[in-house]
């Protein structure tokens, strides 16, 4: 009894570090890739890891977020909604998992960040807004949560220079999120810890 | 002992029995290498991505029985149960591309879509609601198509030789009756659905699916918008009346109102009018959408439309033009729209849903009133069945119930009716398979069963595309349609069977990089179109028939220009008909041989504004003058028309809106009409047909309230 307890627990032990190593060693490569092909091997080993683990929301959104970063470095407009396509899917498996993450809510603002870049004049009106309400609701989630402030940041920077209208308000929030991601603390290790460049990005145009 | 045991399970769990390497080489049909294709035990960590050249290996410690499987983007998925047992496994696959992917070959004959959904469109949504000259009006954008001919007096959609009621209009798959709102006797009419409602548009100019009938000519398929993601108010100060939307969303659902009350009485006193009003058209007009998300992926999708219209004007007589009769007119409208969607399984979809029509118009004329009330239902369900990558099964069967009642009062006060119901039953059916990523095939049959022909029609249509390069592709379409004949002629004989049309058509089309190109060659023939019995509008026959063809060409550009999108349609069409009261085989008065269209958008952010610029051309119209010898021997001028408009945006929630018509003030005559008996000097007295104002000027200036201040409507415009 004792025994098969035991090894019960030394298997669940195992199999929680064996998550976290490779997760962290995943995550640390798509945090430093430099290529596309790079990008597309720890989404593909986040996605073998999210098959297996099933109950796990982090290889789900790991997977998302690094279509995210592809899509941001490819040029057509078709390619890129592909790419976006499959960020939502991953989205969508890991919310399934867990419905009111915030960092899950903030990554599906990106996605529709992105969704603009691709025809702002067509797109622009709705994905804007969709966007900026994403991100909203992320934050109501978690008023912590330094990515989703630097996100909306740079969503309204970016429209308040379309209209020529005064970037004060943006400029804030970016201040704002950075001071954020000063004070984060997460109790989970495999929690995001990206976005904190893009802040810096807006507040250089604000000065 | 107990710590011996556990020591021993301690080791079996923390070592392997044997290690294994799993290698091999991922290539495609062609024999290329795929890079970066997921490779996996399926259940465990185990894997690898493939190497620029196909490769992979990993070393796996599982055992017995597993399944690997390797997936990448744009090609169906690979497994292969393999057993472990400590040797290594070396594997050759070859991936099979998956058909439904963005640069497959699709059937484009006779069809344009808008929408943002498929993104390989030839309109976006968005272009149907900032295309200068429509002025936001659906039929209006669409008429600089390739396909429509210019009828400046209708506003209606006439397509290829077909008449405007030819054209037949749904709203998430439900018939609408009715479509278009009330207008003055030689005036231009608008659609009574805004085009902001919708999500996506299919314009159908011949060979459309099984699925719509009761249309001759042309499909024009709308999808409403799904729920709404943002709480909104819009208000908007029009120089011809005013609105007020709100919408509010929840989790699943939401629900929007909008409420318009239109008096263009002071625009009239303005600008000078062609017609004499008593009372210029006023109309109140409210609609109401709801929408709820089920389950996964169904939604069910309620709206609502109701309008009120009315105005009054003097007809002058031609002979003796101080000789005025009042014409008095009312139109009550109401729509209303249930529909549904909703995923079976993995495979199955059905949808369906239930429409209702009312439309009544009075008119008094002379102090004589006369009228009539049309009510129409439709009850539809359709199932799809995928039953492979490659398959699309479609069938579904509907019903559809006109009423329809005409009244006036005779010169003895005596009330005369003419009345009918017309219940008319219909099944199809549909498949759609692909051969490859190079050659897709849609083969259907429509059956109808007409209550008042008490007759069965069996319509088959067809369509193939071929894509044999990279980009360019051909389609080809065949199909017969019918559609029962127009309530004026069907009250006077309820047995009169329905008009036939039968298209062929053929299509290439190229779309790369922000440009189109298409062009399309038709032939379309007309059988049983109504026919007076020597020249008798009372006795009516199916005796009539017809023809049209033509080729098209339409260019699109939004990538050569930076900020610049515009098109260019040009139309060639050559018809003739033998039906209604025409003595000879003749082209019908609102047929034209040549139209030619260019619309141009700009937004130039300097000055936050979007330009937007459209140019219209129609080649002469025939008309038919008493005086002479020949049928339909007249020809109107051609018809001219430059029409712009700008949204300028000052502030990311208000935007002014102003838009002009006829800039060149063309005087632009749609044909004539002659006096009912000659005059003195034994000649017909001619009056021209021409547009109720030389321009149309409107200005607008709208806010939206909302929480995010972004959001305005310029989508709307």
């Amino acid at each position: 009894m004792i025994i098969s307890v035991l090894s019960f627990c030394t298997g669940l032990l195992f199999a929680n570090d064996k998550y976290e190593k490779a997760m962290q060693a995943n995550i640390d490569a798509i945090y430093n890739a430099q290529s596309p092909e790079q990008i597309q091997a720890a989404i593909n080993s986040f996605e073998r890891i999210g098959a297996a683990e099933k109950s796990k929301w982090e290889p789900f959104y790991y997977a998302s977020f690094g279509y995210v970063m592809m899509s941001t470095r490819e040029l057509d407009g078709t390619k890129k909604d592909l790419l976006l396509d499959k960020a939502t899917e991953g989205l969508n498996k890991a919310k399934a998992i867990r419905a009111d993450e915030s960092e899950i809510v903030a990554l599906e603002g990106f996605v529709y960040m992105m969704r603009v870049t691709v025809d702002p004049a067509t797109r622009g009106q709705q994905y804007s807004g969709m966007a900026m309400q994403t991100f909203g609701k992320a934050l109501s989630l978690n008023p912590n949560n330094p990515r989703a402030m630097a996100l909306l940041a740079q969503m309204e920077f970016g429209t308040a220079q379309f209209f020529k209208a005064p970037t004060t308000s943006a400029c804030e929030k970016a201040t704002k999120s950075l001071e954020m991601f000063e004070s984060y603390k997460s109790e989970n290790a495999l929690a995001p810890a990206w976005g904190k460049e893009s802040a810096m990005r807006v507040l250089k145009q604000c000065n | 002992m107990k710590a011996a045991i556990f020591l021993i399970l301690f080791f079996v769990s923390l070592f392997t029995f044997g290690q294994a390497t799993i290698s091999g080489v991922v290539k495609d049909e062609k024999g290329e290498a795929i890079p970066g294709a997921n490779v996996s035990v399926e259940g465990t960590y185990d894997g690898a991505s493939t190497e620029l050249d196909g490769h992979f290996r990993f070393v796996t410690a599982e055992t017995g029985e597993q399944v690997l499987s390797i997936t990448f983007v744009g090609y169906k998925s690979f497994t292969q149960t393999i057993q472990l047992n400590g040797q290594d496994i070396e594997l050759q696959v070859v991936l099979k591309e998956a058909i439904n992917q963005l640069d497959a070959v699709v059937i484009s004959a006779g069809s344009f879509t808008a929408g943002e959904e498929k993104r390989r469109t030839i309109l976006k949504a968005v272009d149907i609601a900032t295309t200068a000259g429509a002025t936001a009006d659906i039929a209006g954008a669409l008429n600089t198509l390739p396909g429509t001919q210019k009828v400046g007096e209708s506003g209606r959609l006439f397509v290829r030789g077909g008449d405007g009621s030819e054209t037949r209009t749904f709203i998430d798959g439900m018939m609408v009756l009715n479509a278009y709102g009330a207008a003055a006797p030689n005036t231009p009419s608008r659609g009574r659905f805004m085009p902001f409602m919708f999500k996506g548009t299919s314009f159908s100019t011949g060979g459309y699916s099984a699925e719509y009938g009761q249309a001759l000519s042309s499909a024009l398929v709308l999808d409403s918008k799904d729920k709404a993601d943002i709480n909104q108010t819009d208000i908007g100060l029009l120089s011809v009346g005013g609105d007020v939307a709100h919408t509010q969303v929840w989790d699943r659902s939401s629900v929007s109102g909008k409420v318009q009350y239109t008096n263009i009485r002071p625009y009239f006193g303005l600008i000078n009018q062609e017609v004499d009003w008593i009372k210029p058209p006023v109309s109140l007009e409210g609609s109401g959408a709801f929408r709820q998300q089920v389950g996964d992926h169904g939604i069910v999708k309620l709206y609502g439309n109701f309008n009120r219209s009315d105005f009054s004007l003097y007809q002058h007589d031609i002979l003796n033009p101080v000789q005025v009769k009042a014409f008095e007119y009312k139109n009550n409208y109401g729509y209303g729209n249930a529909s549904f969607l909703q995923s079976i399984g993995n495979r199955w979809t059905a949808r369906g849903g239930f429409s209702y029509n009312y439309n009544e118009d009075d008119v008094v004329l002379d102090g004589g009133p006369m009228g009539q009330i049309e009510k129409g239902t439709h009850t539809k369900f359709v199932f799809e069945n995928s039953v492979s990558d490659q398959v699309e099964l479609r069938f579904g069967a509907e019903h559809i119930n006109i009423s329809y009642e005409a009244s006036r009062l005779d010169s003895l006060s005596i009330q005369q009716v003419l009345k009918f119901n017309n219940p008319i039953t219909a099944a199809f059916m549909e498949a759609e398979a692909y051969a490859s990523k190079q050659f897709v095939a849609r083969a259907g049959i429509r059956s109808e069963y007409i209550g008042l022909e008490e007759k069965i029609s069996i319509d088959p249509r067809v369509s193939v595309a071929y894509k044999p390069f990279e980009q360019g592709q051909f389609s080809l379409a065949y199909g017969r349609f019918r559609q029962t004949p127009q309530n004026q002629y069907l009250r006077v004989n309820n047995k009169l069977a329905e008009e036939v049309a039968e298209h062929y058509i053929l299509n290439y089309q190229v779309i790369n990089n922000n440009r189109t190109f298409r062009t399309e060659v038709y032939y379309k023939k007309y059988l049983k179109l109504v026919k007076f019995v020597n020249g008798n509008p009372g006795q009516l026959t199916n005796s009539g028939t017809g023809y049209a063809r033509g080729f098209e060409l339409f260019w699109r550009d939004s990538e050569s220009v930076k900020n610049l999108d515009y098109w260019v349609s040009y139309s060639y069409l050559d018809t003739e008909r033998d039906y209604l009261n025409f003595p000879v085989t003749s082209t019908p008065t609102f047929a034209s041989r040549h139209n030619f269209s260019v619309v141009g958008k700009r937004f130039v952010s300097a000055i936050k504004s979007q330009f937007g610029i459209t140019y219209s051309y129609s080649s002469p119209r025939v008309y038919n003058n008493p005086n002479e010898e020949i049928f339909n021997g007249g020809r109107t001028p051609a018809y001219q028309d430059l029409s712009f408009n700008v949204a300028y945006l000052p502030k990311p929630f208000l935007i002014i809106y102003v838009s002009a018509t006829n800039l060149l003030g063309h005087d632009n005559i749609f044909g004539y009409e002659f006096s009912e008996t000659p005059d003195s000097n034994g000649t017909y007295v001619s009056r021209a047909i021409r547009q109720p104002a030389p321009r149309f000027l409107f200005l607008g200036v709208f806010f939206t309230i909302s929480k995010n201040k972004s959001i305005n409507q310029l989508p709307n415009l």
